[in-house]
């Protein structure tokens, strides 16, 4: 490598230039800013070991468990940045999606020592850390000796560090004071508006700001363009339905699951504000959904949007990043908004899925898979995914600063920027923390369907599912 | 290994071998296969508990309480029904489209050998992958069979994501996939039926459809009768389509057995709950086959007497 | 039944090209797909114009793949040969074990023999779920846990009770007295096992140890619970082609079409055995 550009990058790490300085004077010498963050990289990993031990594990080898997902393409793309620095090794396990989880509780469950870390979600570990799976990370986190010094915890998204965080008592506030760490936010998603720009544009709707424009403008785009259905939101029978755009609509009203009273916990989908609206959402797919929607998965929802099947989608933000690339036929024609339901609400309340990292608690090391867990969830490495694979959304604070990073977003992603910047305040998960989350919420998207086949009234419908909720929560001693 | 040089000692302990012999032969086989009695046992152990894994706290042995709950749950009565429903309409429509199937192959050809093969096609398949496939097909976008059904007129068939017509369409995967198990079964049954009676009959004038009633269905039925065991074994332990084109839905419309005790242990992480429910099914597989095998081997019987 | 009437002829002809057409219709669709492109699979109304292009294959093979976003490595021609292997196995251990115990049971009317048949027919109904979960637990501490071995041991599950009791219907219907025959010709009991009873029961047991193939062929819940990634079957590789970023339908038909192909080849070298009854009912009558 070249002396001079070193030295630039030197001056920038100890503080002496601005990033956008550095960008501009390397472009000088002649290099693109993507090589430019390479080198960046690879000096700032050289600046991260000078003032810490990173070679204390050498020797070791960890392996991890992982999801076939952009995130661990942008973490393998990476991983020898990581053994260099360690003098480590890191052998991993890539299950696809459709069959990861339950991969990773056979595995768990079984008291294998074989993975050391994996991958997992938020609520996962409402199972895995009463059932004695996972450690408390912060124990690690925030011991000196065994974090580096830039590790910089504080800068991970409130919201998000604080819903990876619960103190294990059902119905427990997230990220309350004696909370446990269970997981390391990786990166994460927010529920927005993703929309096909020229489809509202030609049926001269505006981009909706609440649940009932949002339902006129479904409706209304639906008309306007043949073969093609107003809004996709999931459908199928599976927690996986409710806790996308469903759960951050029916929060930003105020609505919650359960409530707890002095550790008591009942259902709560049957008051009068959560039947209101559960009428609409019903409503909304009805006229303006998928036909198909009861067997609408994040893939079918994403998928019609790409193809220019779906005006708009209600769902993860990442899902409308993704289609609006490859070889989709809608690729570079979607937009993003946040997306308030409630027309009272000062700002988007988004639910949030977070793709996190956890230690597995039998794991033989858990000091050197440590090692692995704070380089991989670092600011480093977060801007190397972020600027250059597809690691959005990024956790850090810092990556969201980054103008590069803003950059990429800009041109490619109308809206997502500002998208992020309305939402983001509010987002973290609205779900109550408690061992019945996946049957809460599978129930719940059963009966979703059968209000929207008109098997059962909206009403009836919600009172029932609180009934059988609240029967369960009694045999399992949580009322 | 030459013939000659075996048999002094076979000769030596033939009265031995005569006794010891068969235990001999079936010993390996049920020896491999015991050693899966022992997480069979532990998994009943499992299903006298109150064993959420994401309560560990909670649990303890609570003896037949997972039994006895089902009793009053809709839900399980529900699973049952579904289970059986879906079981018999596979097995009887199989069975019924197989044996069609197998009636025309019978005669021996190039073509019909030839055909027979390339309908296990279906069967080559993996289920869940079928399924995957299937669900594309009945997209009601991109879809093919959407669309052939829009051209004979439905306009809105919706197949799996109506509760009206997702049972129907997960039977259709079904049918697809697994009817060349007995239409195969059923073939090489019928070729090796002996040819004499036949015979006999057309001398005598019997007509064929009488031949067919009289001769070929008792002959062939200890065939018949193993394929739907097989069959109604594999049904009514019914996974790979039903999950991965509904997952078990429109609301509780397609929650079979496997299904929920899959989504009880893997997602609700409640093992004695999962555990009780295989059991009966289990329970329910058992009974089923002692049924079926009894009357084979009666069957089996009679077909010898016959021929 | 050479005597047909020229209606009968003509309905069993449409009743066959109907037949060929429910079953193979999907087949074809497929091998269509894995020809395209999600952009050109993903079109309404479907279509059968377009370009061929062998793009899947190619990435399947060579074990890279530029999908929507970015490009990954796939592992599906290392998933395919653990299905050779583990099917392979289990098939050739099922058969040394259980046509054996067939034969046992279709000659030999010993104490206790409709008992061990049924034990070991109930095997094949105890559900997977079952007996699998437990089973990790055990594996752990036996060392067969990410082991071929142990997965093969496993599959038994699925493979012995089916060879066992299609074979033992074979055994039961050849005549016994070709084989008195031969033993009282001086032969020993294992050279009339082998040189009368397996030739006759020949397509009995291969039209069995192919069924054993491919519902082994199609397992995957054994090797995803019990094994790590390299030890996982083409049924779970597949499942690699489902991304966060979209599901890959025409590598996915590309991946059907190349597991199926192993499978037909097989069936259709086996083929003679497989439909043709062979002379069995000439021995019988």
């Amino acid at each position: 490598m070249h002396e001079k550009e070193k030295d630039l990058i030197s001056a920038f790490l100890s503080g002496g230039m601005s990033r956008r300085g550095l960008i501009k004077r390397l472009g000088a010498l002649g290099l693109t800013a993507a090589s430019a963050g390479t080198l960046h990289n690879l000096m700032a990993t050289q600046a991260l070991a000078a003032e810490f031990d990173w070679k204390k594990h050498s020797g070791k080898s960890i392996k991890l468990l992982l999801n076939k997902h952009p995130y661990t393409d942008a973490m393998i793309a990476n991983l020898d940045a990581f053994k260099e620095l360690t003098g480590m090794d890191v052998t991993y396990d890539v299950f696809p999606e459709d069959v990861y989880f339950d991969k990773v509780t056979a595995a768990l469950s079984s008291g294998s020592s074989e993975y050391d870390a994996f991958m997992t979600g938020a609520y996962m570990t409402w199972t895995y850390g009463p059932a004695g799976w996972i450690v408390d990370h912060n124990e690690w986190i925030n011991d000196p000796e065994k974090t580096n010094p830039m590790y910089n915890w504080a800068d991970m998204l409130e919201g998000v560090r604080k819903s990876c965080a619960w103190n294990g008592v059902p119905g427990g506030e997230l990220g309350s004071d004696d909370a446990k760490q269970w997981c390391i936010p990786w990166g994460y998603e927010q529920n927005n508006l993703t929309f096909n720009k020229a489809m509202l544009d030609k049926a001269g709707v505006a981009v909706p700001t609440n649940m009932s424009e949002l339902m006129e403008a479904a409706a209304k785009v639906q008309a306007d363009t043949d073969g093609i259905y107003g809004i996709g939101v999931r459908g199928s029978r599976s927690w996986a339905t409710i806790h996308p755009g469903f759960l951050s609509a029916y929060s930003n009203f105020g609505e919650m699951d359960l409530t707890n009273e002095d550790g008591k916990l009942s259902a709560a989908m049957n008051t009068a504000g959560s039947k209101a609206f559960h009428a609409d959402w019903v409503k909304m797919i009805q006229e303006s959904g998928a036909a198909d929607w009861s067997t609408h998965t994040w893939y079918q929802v994403g998928t019609d949007l790409g193809a220019g099947k779906s005006a708009m989608i209600f769902d993860a933000d990442i899902l409308g990043y993704f289609m609006n690339g490859g070889d989709n036929a809608m690729a570079g024609e979607l937009a993003y908004a946040g997306f308030a339901a409630n027309p009272e609400a000062k700002a988007p309340t988004p639910n949030i899925w977070i793709w996190s990292l956890a230690m597995t608690k039998a794991s033989k090391d858990l000091d050197a898979t440590w090692y692995f867990m704070q380089w991989a969830s670092g600011p480093e490495h977060a801007l190397f995914g972020a600027r250059k694979m597809d690691f959005v959304d990024p956790v850090r604070n810092s990556v969201w600063e980054d103008e590069m990073f803003k950059e990429k977003l800009n041109k490619g992603y109308p809206g997502y920027v500002d998208m992020y910047n309305a939402s983001a305040p509010g987002a973290s998960i609205k779900f109550t923390p408690q061992p019945l989350f996946f049957d809460m919420t599978t129930d719940w998207a059963a009966m979703l369907q059968r209000m929207v086949a008109k098997e059962v009234p909206v009403d009836e419908g919600l009172d029932q599912l609180a009934a059988s909720m609240n029967k369960q929560l009694a045999e399992a001693g949580l009322r | 290994m030459s013939v000659q040089a075996d048999m002094p000692v076979m000769r030596r302990s033939s009265r031995l071998s005569r006794t010891m012999l068969p235990y001999l032969l079936s010993l390996p086989a049920l020896l491999v296969c015991i050693g899966i009695l022992i997480p069979f046992g532990t998994a009943v152990y499992y299903s006298l508990q109150r064993y959420r894994m994401s309560q560990p706290w909670n649990r303890g042995m609570n003896w037949g309480e997972n039994y006895l709950n089902f009793f009053t749950d809709p839900d399980f009565w529900n699973t049952l029904q579904v289970s059986l429903t879906y079981a018999g309409l596979t097995v009887v429509l199989e069975l019924l489209l197989g044996l069609g199937i197998a009636l025309l192959l019978q005669k021996r050809s190039r073509v019909n050998n030839f055909v027979s093969i390339m309908l296990l096609m279906p069967l080559m398949t993996a289920p869940a992958l079928a399924a995957l496939m299937f669900k594309l097909m009945t997209n009601s976008n991109f879809g093919i069979l959407s669309y052939f059904m829009q051209l004979a007129g439905f306009q809105d068939f919706r197949w799996a994501s109506s509760p009206d017509t997702a049972l129907l369409t997960v039977i259709l995967v079904d049918v697809w996939v697994y009817t060349p198990f007995i239409m195969i079964l059923l073939l090489a049954g019928l070729r090796s039926l002996p040819t004499q009676p036949f015979e006999a009959a057309a001398l005598d004038g019997v007509p064929r459809l009488e031949q067919f009633w009289r001769i070929t269905l008792p002959m062939l039925s200890p065939y018949i009768l193993t394929a739907a065991l097989f069959r109604l074994l594999d049904s009514i332990q019914q996974f790979d389509i039903i999950y991965a084109m509904t997952q078990g839905g429109p609301g509780d419309k397609l929650m079979v057995f496997q299904v929920e005790a899959y989504l009880n242990f893997f997602q609700s992480t409640n093992v004695g709950r999962s555990a009780a429910l295989l059991m009966i099914l289990w329970a329910i597989t058992y009974v089923l086959s002692n049924i079926f095998v009894k009357n084979w081997l009666r069957l089996r019987e009679r077909a010898r007497g016959e021929a | 039944m050479d005597h047909m009437s020229p209606l009968e002829r003509i309905l069993r002809a449409i009743a066959l090209a109907l037949v060929v057409l429910f079953f193979m219709f999907p087949i074809f669709w497929i091998v269509l797909m894995s020809l395209q492109t999600n952009e050109t699979i993903l079109r309404s109304p479907p279509s059968m114009a377009f370009v061929p292009t062998f793009k899947n294959y190619a990435a399947i093979i060579a074990g890279r793949l530029d999908s929507n976003v970015a490009s990954m490595s796939i592992h599906f021609m290392g998933n395919l040969m653990n299905s050779v292997i583990l099917s392979v196995g289990s098939v050739a251990l099922a058969l040394v074990l259980g046509v054996p115990a067939a034969y046992a049971f279709a000659r030999h009317k010993f104490k206790g023999s409709e008992d061990i048949a049924f034990t070991l027919l109930s095997f094949r109904f105890a559900p997977p779920l079952l007996v699998l979960l437990p089973l990790t637990l055990y594996f752990q501490s036996l060392g067969l846990a990410n082991t071929y071995v142990g997965l093969i041991w496993v599959y038994q599950l699925i493979c012995l009770p089916l060879i066992l009791w299609i074979v033992r219907g074979y055994f039961e219907d050849i005549s016994p007295d070709i084989e008195h025959a031969y033993r009282i010709a001086g032969h020993g009991w294992f050279a009339t096992f082998r040189k009368i009873a397996l030739p006759l029961a020949g397509p009995g047991i291969a039209a069995a140890g192919l069924l054993a193939f491919i519902f082994a062929w199609n397992n995957f819940v054994f090797a995803l619970v019990l094994a790590s990634a390299d030890k996982q079957p083409v049924t779970v590789g597949a499942l690699a082609f489902v991304t966060a970023s979209g599901i890959q339908y025409g590598q996915i038909a590309a991946a059907i079409v190349m597991s199926i192909a192993p499978t037909l080849l097989l069936a259709l070298w086996a083929q003679k055995y497989l439909v043709e009854g062979l002379s069995l009912g000439a021995v019988k009558g």
